[in-house]
């Protein structure tokens, strides 16, 4: 998988917004060990920011009394997270062994030829965005791809070039 | 001493000690169990396999030794042929992405890595892929220097940031081939004990900026000493080697363990420390600023004191107890007052609830127990109305220049017996280089009353005569350390019943450490 671990800052500090603040109030008070929330904070951050941002990260590791590289770690090990701005479709193609066995990489190789990105990349139109994933849990009918959190499965590069036509 | 059990491994029987876990229990009875992640201060983590051993009663196949307690009767297998395959496994996992970079590598000499390839795996690469790369040199601050692919993710540094220093500042980032330590970005190491990371990293992933690329590990003559960085005493090893034509020099400390004293760490400040025994050395006899042989300042000195008629003499608080006896004996010897005081070498704050002490005084205990005075009234009143300071190596402007002694000091006659060349030195009108700690063999007391002792470490080109030796010279009775006992204890009560041959590696915690101290 590619290296997740470049950061991008937007300069600005980061806080939830009302709505959010709210939200993790609610929560926070589930979990005995507060670190436990760094998951579901996260998510709200790339909810309400669209992608995980340095400040995000900092400010979640505040708020829960943790240390900044604990939400690193986490962050960058979770490709869920999105550490950059992504693209309008952001495709997720699983990397993991069915799906590896069962010729992703065609998929992927398709991508970098006709689009012109690789994973971690994204598009100069800002219109798609790859990813290469671990497992998605649908190893039984590999291979799998995402497109903005929509599973389809047991791909193969007609029935991806269908569905990149769709997103047209 | 903790009860003993009796166990197998590989069919021969051991006797070890209960409540540790298989890794600890064997080595103690010198059988090795190869392991990264493993650390007794840090705790069993389990993540990188290489302590899989099999135990004989019916559970899974395969048990990691760091998570497993030594039991009555255990039967114990290392040698068996899937265990050996399991050790090749993992070391072939963990080389994979590694750049076999040895020749060139710090760590080469004292590379877990290395000793359990050739241990336990001695297999040829079967990659036929490229390599991952990942980040060189990183500066992860405080001197810490990181090399992202001779890692083998162990997270030992990981785990003695959140553990130890409970600072945090490193993670372990991404997954799968791609997983690396990292810092968070703009937050580098940030505390008083980081270098430590670079003596629990099993491989060459971290490095210290002081010491790559210095020397050699095998080079290095490791021997035992203890830490004149302050009160606290930490046992350290200190790794010093004599080149060709050269001087015997120290190339770095590093922690011993001593759980009664330091644990398994120290701080950096002290790691650090080894620089003062190599540099600014006072290293010739000097009269008025001239150069003179050391025989002749000797001379020079017994008649100065000889001729005095209130001779003072300061002595340091670093100094050993040994030193000091001989030291408060030829005051007596000479009649004159001696002196302890070291106030500026307390910085207040400067300490923290771990290993480092406000005091920078190694053996203020020692003074103490030889009632020998450090208070400011009684030094400043001497000072007023000495003919003749004699300074046993006291850097009275340890923590800045004290005005009001510096005045003092330009009017006095004064003698220095010194090792370093020091701004308190400058208005003495004889000076004798003499031996700093790791060039003279001794005992101290730290401030938690923990009695250690040190021997030489280094041999000089030019030896320099530690203080005892000095005070010999200028007619003292005391030939050497072990000859300055008899006396010790008899004036010093809680020393009565010390064998100072027989002090275990660890120190001993002395008792009754209040109001002892009888005679003297």
């Amino acid at each position: 998988m590619s290296d997740r671990s470049e950061l991008l800052s937007t300069g600005e500090p980061f806080a939830f917004d009302a709505e959010r603040d709210a939200e993790f109030e609610r929560l926070i008070v589930r979990y005995p060990i507060r670190e436990s929330m760094i998951m579901p904070a996260l998510w709200m951050a790339q909810e309400q920011q669209g992608w995980i941002s340095t400040e995000a990260i900092e400010y979640i590791a505040e708020r829960i009394g943790t240390f900044p590289a604990k939400v690193f770690e986490l962050a960058t090990f979770y490709t869920m997270y999105q550490l950059k701005p992504a693209g309008q479709y952001h495709i997720c193609v699983c990397r993991t062994l069915s799906c590896w066995l069962r010729d992703k990489q065609a998929i992927v190789d398709y991508l970098a030829e006709e689009i012109g990105i690789r994973p971690g990349q994204i598009s100069e139109d800002g219109r798609f965005s790859l990813e290469e994933v671990e497992c998605l849990g649908h190893c039984g009918t590999a291979p799998v791809v995402q497109v903005n959190g929509e599973f389809h499965e047991e791909m193969d590069l007609e029935k991806f070039k269908a569905l990149l036509a769709t997103l047209e | 001493m903790a009860e003993l059990v009796k166990l197998f491994v590989n069919g021969q029987e051991v006797e070890v000690e209960s409540g540790k876990n298989l890794i600890d229990a064997l080595r103690v009875v010198g059988i090795e169990i190869p392991h990264f992640c493993y650390h007794p201060a840090l705790g069993a983590d389990g993540n990188c396999r290489m302590c899989l051993v099999g135990i004989e009663d019916g559970r899974p196949p395969l048990v990691p030794a760091c998570k497993t307690p030594v039991q009555e009767g255990m039967k114990v297998l290392l040698d068996a042929e899937h265990i050996k395959k399991i050790q090749r496994d993992v070391l072939e996992f963990e080389l994979i992405n590694h750049p076999v970079d040895c020749p060139v590598c710090d760590q080469a000499g004292e590379c877990a890595l290395q000793d359990y390839y050739m241990n336990y795996s001695l297999d040829d690469s079967r990659m036929q892929v490229a390599q991952v790369t990942k980040g060189k040199r990183m500066d992860f601050g405080c001197g810490v220097v990181h090399d992202q692919e001779r890692c083998v993710l162990c997270g030992r540094c990981v785990r003695f940031t959140r553990q130890i220093t409970k600072t945090g500042e490193l993670g372990i980032v991404n997954r799968t081939d791609a997983a690396r330590v990292s810092i968070f970005p703009g937050k580098p190491l940030n505390n008083r004990y980081a270098l430590n990371i670079v003596d629990i990293c099993p491989v060459g992933a971290m490095t210290s900026s002081d010491f790559r690329f210095r020397q050699r590990v095998w080079f290095l003559k490791k021997d035992p000493g203890i830490c004149h960085g302050c009160s606290k005493g930490c046992a350290i090893y200190i790794d010093h080697h004599r080149e060709k034509y050269k001087d015997d020099v120290i190339y770095r400390y590093r922690a011993r363990t001593n759980l009664n004293v330091n644990g398994y760490f120290i701080c950096d400040d002290g790691r650090l420390s080894y620089a003062g025994e190599n540099e600014n050395r006072q290293t010739s006899a000097l009269a008025d600023g001239a150069v003179i042989g050391f025989d002749e300042g000797i001379e020079l000195v017994r008649e100065r004191l000889d001729r005095a008629r209130k001779p003072l003499m300061l002595i340091s608080p670093d100094c050993s107890l040994e030193q000091m006896w001989a030291v408060q004996r030829i005051a007596t010897l000479y009649g004159a007052e001696l002196s302890g005081y070291s106030d500026n070498y307390i910085i207040d704050g400067d300490g923290d609830e771990y290993l480092i002490n406000d005091d920078k005084a190694a053996n203020r205990r020692g003074l103490e127990l030889l009632e020998i005075d450090f208070s400011r009234a009684q030094f400043l009143t001497g000072l007023q109305h000495t003919d003749l300071l004699v300074n046993f190596n006291n850097d009275l402007f340890f923590g800045g220049v004290d005005e009001e002694l510096k005045s003092l000091l330009d009017k006095t006659q004064s003698i220095a017996v010194c090792s370093h060349q020091l701004q308190v030195y400058e208005s003495a009108s004889i000076v004798l280089p003499t031996a700093s700690y790791s060039e003279y063999g001794g005992t101290i007391i730290n401030e938690d009353n923990v009695l250690q002792r040190f021997e030489k470490a280094l041999f000089k080109n030019e030896d320099p005569k530690d203080v005892l030796e000095i005070t010999r010279l200028l007619g003292g009775a005391i030939n050497d350390a072990p000859h300055a006992w008899p006396g010790i204890k008899q004036s010093v009560a809680c020393l009565a019943d010390i064998d100072p041959q027989a002090i275990p590696a660890e120190g001993i915690k002395l008792q009754n450490s209040e109001d002892t101290n009888v005679g003297a």
